[in-house]
């Protein structure tokens, strides 16, 4: 299996940037084609999205997705999935339910190679609180995430803020437990600073300043390398990534900066990702140095 | 393959058996990031130039297994994945008429991952003009 052994801050895509194209103009091995065209090693997918009959993919799907690994010097990073506790709407799933979700993707995430997830949690509010027996689920999971050596992560995004209650009880949670099996993913939107006039922006955000990251950085097993707008000259313009990636290489934190593309334009007639990937990932490779 | 819109021309036709027209089908896709299970999805109706057809006469044919609506409602462990099309059988003895038809279907999916106000999204639309499409019976 293919090895990338560079240390610190690390170049990766969230295959997530492709949802306008993929498997309509795409398929998976040419994302994989683009991604090794931009020098770039991790990948994030979307368990629901980019296996092939989730979450019961065949063995033969699982040889090709190791061989599109080796041959496109990809390594598997992120696995994203949804503890989907409110999928009857009528009632949401017990704790021991909604626990064997979540370890069906725990295995699954590991016979594909994968060691952090992005495990989002269930919502409950507007604010996006996590259901109240989250620590129950997520601790009932713990043995099975620590056999297999997976780090579930779920996501911090705007309108969340890293100083927010959430937050804290997150990293309280794994004080608390002790656990190397539960972190963070820190999703760069919440350093966002820059809105054009017109452009939509919730009442309860407030930015984060990159500094914000050190405390919580020995629980960030992984970065989602939001962008909003690249300039042609390869700038982006509403986040301080400069400031971010200096903050990690500082501190020496090892990791992958996976690019996450959600603009709205990308269903636009005629938009290719792809391209503004490229521009996201010249920025990237100027600030870490590769 | 797929059609980019929601709604989509391929299968739509007259549901022959034995001889008698006994309703039609119309296929529908999610266009979104990820496919929901089964019991995510919502559906309030399919509105055929101005007849309402609502889920006490439809099936939901998804991967070659027609499902009731309630059956759906209740099924957790099965995908939609994105790339399937769900077939709406829809029962209406006689069928559709040969000609133009303005087809809308009203669904939608709830997550758990926004806030709950998804579940009820699109219940109070009589049209959805994401889901709108001007189709041909022969």
């Amino acid at each position: 299996m293919y090895q990338y052994d560079r240390k610190g801050p690390k170049r990766g895509i969230a295959l997530y940037s492709y949802s306008a194209e993929f498997g309509l103009t795409k398929s998976l091995e040419e994302c994989f084609e683009d991604i090794h065209d931009m020098g770039a090693h991790g990948i994030e997918i979307l368990a629901n999205t980019h296996i092939e009959n989730y979450p019961y993919p065949t063995d033969e799907w699982v040889e090709k997705w190791f061989r599109l690994c080796d041959k496109y010097e990809i390594i598997p990073v992120e696995y994203g999935n949804w503890i989907d506790s409110h999928v009857l709407g009528h009632r949401d799933l017990t704790t021991e339910e909604a626990c064997e979700m979540l370890e069906r993707d725990i295995r699954l995430a590991h016979r594909l190679g994968f060691k952090v997830m992005r495990t989002k949690m269930p919502v409950i509010t507007h604010a996006l609180d996590p259901v109240k027996n989250w620590r129950e689920i997520i601790r009932m999971a713990l043995p099975l995430a620590e056999k297999l050596g997976i780090q579930m992560c779920p996501e911090i995004h705007t309108p969340t803020n890293l100083k927010s209650q959430m937050v804290t009880d997150f990293v309280e949670f794994i004080k608390e437990t002790g656990t190397k099996n539960f972190g963070l993913n820190i999703d760069f939107s919440v350093f966002r600073t820059g809105f054009k006039e017109g452009q939509f922006r919730n009442p309860n955000y407030t930015p984060n300043v990159p500094e914000d990251l050190i405390p919580l950085l020995p629980y960030i097993y992984c970065c989602h390398a939001k962008f909003i707008h690249m300039s042609d000259d390869f700038e982006e313009t509403t986040i301080p990534y400069k400031e971010i990636i200096q903050i990690l290489k500082d501190n020496q934190w090892d990791g992958y900066l996976l690019s996450e593309y959600e603009g709205a334009d990308k269903y636009d007639d005629g938009y290719e990702v792809g391209q503004t990937l490229r521009k996201h990932h010249i920025m990237m490779k100027n600030c870490i140095g590769d | 393959m797929l059609e980019m819109e929601n709604i989509q021309y391929k299968g739509f036709r007259n549901i022959v058996k034995d001889g008698e027209t006994e309703g039609f089908q119309v296929g529908i896709r999610f266009v979104s990031y990820r496919g929901p299970w089964l019991s995510q999805f919502r559906f309030k109706h399919v509105k055929i130039d101005d007849e309402v057809f609502g889920p006490d006469v439809c099936t939901f044919v998804l991967n070659g297994i027609e499902y009731t609506y309630e059956e759906m409602l209740q099924d957790w462990r099965q995908k939609w994945h994105l790339q399937d099309v769900c077939y709406i059988r829809v029962k209406k003895p006689g069928g559709l008429a040969s000609g133009n038809h303005k087809v809308n279907v009203i669904y939608w999916e709830i997550a758990s991952y926004l806030p709950p106000r998804l579940d009820t999204m699109k219940e109070g639309m009589d049209e959805d003009p994401s889901t709108a499409r001007e189709m041909i019976i022969v």
